[in-house]
């Protein structure tokens, strides 16, 4: 799944342990999401799009946009 | 509402640490090379316990200065974190003192598989340590681990328990037909441990 954590930790001048920090989990949970390594759960999600205060479908992409319409 | 600011300061060297490790292990290796030698002159040997112990707090007394000298970072950590670090901790220490007791009076690394006799009192006090410590370790650790190691965790988990399940009822029915020697356990678990190790630590930091 694609995201821009990447972009939006660097649009604010943090780093991954910085922003891991802020998250509560490791730096490498950080990098694994960057990279795409790993899919977060729903409630780190959640803790995401509340930290960069936008939704959820903004930070993450898993490429079915638009198609999931009417089932 | 306040945000609160994540320590910007940088983290303490990690030599220290790792130093102090490598010196409790080298310490408890100086009291079983003493009781190596004492055995061969043949005068009395310390327990097998005093040496790990002594070193363990040792050890532990270094470690709780290098914490105590960097106590503003390690503040900072979160009630998670420090917890995380308290589980990992106690495990190593548990792993470090079971390992220099059963290799404690042997001649290198295979002491820790042999199936030499053990005193009962050795054994029992082994037994206790780990169910008892080993509980509150993974407890600490499973209340605290992160999403992302948790997902290591259960794959590592599955590994080792795949790692069990097919060798050894292979090992089993070739040992029927008598084309296998019988089936042992310890080489079962140390493989079972170490395909845990390897993929935990493969999906915890590739």
């Amino acid at each position: 799944m694609n995201n821009q954590l990447k972009v939006l930790r660097a649009m604010r001048n943090w780093s991954q342990a910085e922003l891991a920090d802020r998250l509560d989990v490791s730096r490498q949970a950080v990098n694994a999401i960057e990279t795409g390594k790993y899919d977060p759960s729903l409630p780190l999600a959640f803790k995401l799009a509340r930290l960069f205060a936008m939704p959820i479908e903004e930070i993450f992409d898993d490429g079915h946009e638009g198609q999931d319409d009417g089932h | 509402m306040m945000d609160i600011e994540p320590q910007k300061r940088r983290a303490p060297s990690m030599v220290w640490p790792i130093a102090i490790g490598l010196g409790t292990a080298m310490l408890a290796g100086g009291f079983a090379g003493y009781n190596q030698s004492a055995a061969e002159n043949g005068d009395a040997v310390l327990a097998p316990w005093i040496g790990p112990v002594v070193a363990i707090l040792i050890g532990g007394l270094a470690l709780a200065y290098y914490v105590r000298r960097y106590a503003d970072w390690f503040r900072n950590w979160s009630p998670r974190k420090r917890l995380y670090w308290v589980s990992l901790t106690l495990s190593c220490a548990l792993g470090f003192v079971a390992a220099m007791v059963m290799q404690s009076g042997t001649s290198g690394p295979e002491g820790l598989f042999s199936n030499a006799a053990m005193t009962p009192t050795v054994a029992i006090g082994l037994s206790v340590m780990w169910v008892v410590g080993l509980t509150i370790a993974l407890v600490l650790y499973h209340r605290t681990v992160d999403d992302h190691e948790r997902r290591a965790y259960h794959l590592g988990g599955l590994a080792g328990f795949y790692a069990f399940v097919f060798p050894c009822p292979v090992w089993w029915v070739l040992w029927r037909a008598d084309l296998a020697p019988p089936v042992e356990a310890m080489p079962l678990f140390a493989l079972s441990l170490a395909a845990n190790a390897l993929f935990y630590f493969w999906f915890k930091f590739r």
